[in-house]
């Protein structure tokens, strides 16, 4: 079995790349994910991973110049593809691989309990995620596929996949930050039901335009755990929502909730900071930009390779650019909706 | 410490960022993350702008003066926690009269916190460092 380390990465992820230009026509499946500026040729297996992909991605307006780029799933039961090597005796540190990978223009991620590698030459916009198996990827994946690729590729433009919720109206948006648990995902669930719309849950694309903080969607999946689901009286919609992911939670699609699906983009005028508070009534009350920082930034940091100074950079900027607030939220979801939208019309609390 | 020491950010993975004299600051390297108080947050922006510790003695701050003891102890934190390292080659600068009025207008004492719930993710490493049934994310203790 082979190993890799520091000094042989560079020439790995140059490897992999090249058998997978070289195997392209043994792959089963291509498929086209359009997001924003973007049209990528995914070449796959075929399996949960390629449904997730047909399903789960929000589509980008037709119109749109893009630019092209080829990602490969990957396995050894395609062509010649090899196994996966394995991670050898020295020092693993996330931080000095993406150093040593960014030296050679290369972005890179290793999951080891998988031997799951993801390589991408920012260049050619070329990629490999290499698995044991079609679907041998971790299984947060099947919820945001080519989360790692896309951050990759937007950060090289100076655009940033953001760890946040979403909710507007009229084009007008908030984006809403924090830490798992906080309550985005149930305020976004209950902005939708109310009428709001959204870009997203949990990971949206964030740019700046001039003066405006613009949101565009990458990913269409929503997710709730059961006893948001109970609180949101969702089954009345999602009779059969199948069976829970990995967290636990039920996964489905903002078309499940309003038919008009994701938005084409929102223009962020607040960034919020929910919090369950256990009080009957929501409230918004300003908070210091320093903690909103501290809200958005680190778990969207914390859970993309690389990029991390210019994560940091970005999400400073946008804190900057916006009025920060508190968001405690009511017990009631339509009285959650009501709230925000009455932020949104007059553009403060 | 001495107080004629020149003191800088300590390597690149230091960054930092501010607003409205709010300094938070991310150490790449560990993923530390932290926030000071609105005094603490002038003394590390005149500390990192090479003005020594003695210009910064005694000065209105927080509601108090600026002792040489409670800057010490501020000095020794940042230095603990790889954020400040002396510098031996750089030439002091005085504290600005901007800086000087924001730091007479403090309310806190001052004041540094840490943040390390993330660190574990940004720095570990995951294959030779974590509990191989539990795996990924879960720490060897």
């Amino acid at each position: 079995m082979r190993h890799v380390t520091l000094d042989g990465l560079a020439d790995y992820a140059r490897e992999l790349l090249a058998a997978c230009e070289a195997n392209a026509g043994a792959f089963p499946r291509k498929s086209r994910v359009e997001l924003p500026g973007l049209a990528i040729d995914v070449f796959s297996d075929h399996g949960e991973l390629a449904t997730a992909l047909a399903h789960g991605m929000a589509a980008a307006i037709a119109a749109e110049p893009a630019t092209p780029a080829r990602i490969f799933l990957a396995h050894p039961g395609i062509g010649s593809i090899p196994r996966p090597a394995l991670w050898g005796e020295a020092l693993f540190h996330p931080n000095m691989f993406s150093e040593r990978l960014e030296a050679n223009g290369l972005r890179g991620h290793y999951f080891h309990d998988l031997s799951y590698w993801q390589f991408y030459d920012v260049e050619k916009r070329l990629g490999v995620q290499l698995m044991l198996s079609a679907d041998g990827c971790p299984p947060w994946e099947f919820g945001a596929p080519l989360r790692c690729f896309l951050h990759w590729e937007y950060a090289a433009r100076g655009l940033r996949l953001t760890h946040a919720g979403t909710l507007g109206k009229g084009g007008k948006g908030v984006l809403l930050a924090g830490a798992g648990g906080a309550g985005k995902s149930g305020t976004v669930a209950s902005g939708l039901l109310a009428g709001l719309d959204s870009v997203g849950d949990d990971y949206v694309l964030v740019e700046f335009d001039g003066n405006r903080s613009l949101t565009r969607p990458l990913f269409t999946t929503l997710k709730q755990d059961q006893a948001g689901f109970d609180r949101l009286g969702l089954g009345r919609l999602l009779p059969d929502p199948g069976s829970l992911n990995w967290q636990g939670k039920y996964q489905f699609r903002v078309q499940d909730l309003c038919p008009r699906g994701v938005a084409d983009k929102l223009d962020i005028v607040a960034l919020l900071v929910p919090r369950i508070s256990g009080a009957p009534l929501s409230a918004i009350t300003p908070l210091a930009r320093k903690d909103a920082l501290m809200a958005l930034a680190p778990s969207g940091i914390a859970q993309m390779p690389g990029e991390r100074e210019s994560g940091f950079r970005f999400f400073g900027e946008l804190t900057r650019r916006l009025p920060c607030y508190n968001l405690a939220l009511g017990t009631r979801g339509n009285e959650i909706a009501e709230t925000v939208a009455a932020f949104l019309d007059r553009g403060r609390p | 410490m001495g107080y004629s020491t020149i003191y800088a950010v300590s390597s690149n993975d230091i960054v930092y960022e501010t607003f409205d004299g709010d300094a938070v600051v991310l150490d790449l390297a560990s993923g530390r993350y932290f926030g000071f108080s609105d005094s603490g947050s002038c003394v590390w922006e005149a500390l990192i702008a090479q003005v020594p510790p003695a210009s910064l003695v005694g000065r209105a701050c927080g509601n108090g003066q600026l002792s040489a003891a409670d800057l010490d102890a501020f000095i020794d934190r940042l230095t603990e926690y790889g954020l400040l390292s002396p510098a031996t080659d750089m030439a002091s600068v005085a504290l600005s009269p901007e800086l000087a009025q924001r730091l007479a207008a403090t309310r806190e004492a001052l004041k540094i916190d840490m943040h390390d719930e993330l660190a574990d993710l940004v720095m570990v490493d995951p294959i030779h460092d974590v509990d191989e049934p539990a795996g990924w994310p879960a720490v060897k203790q």
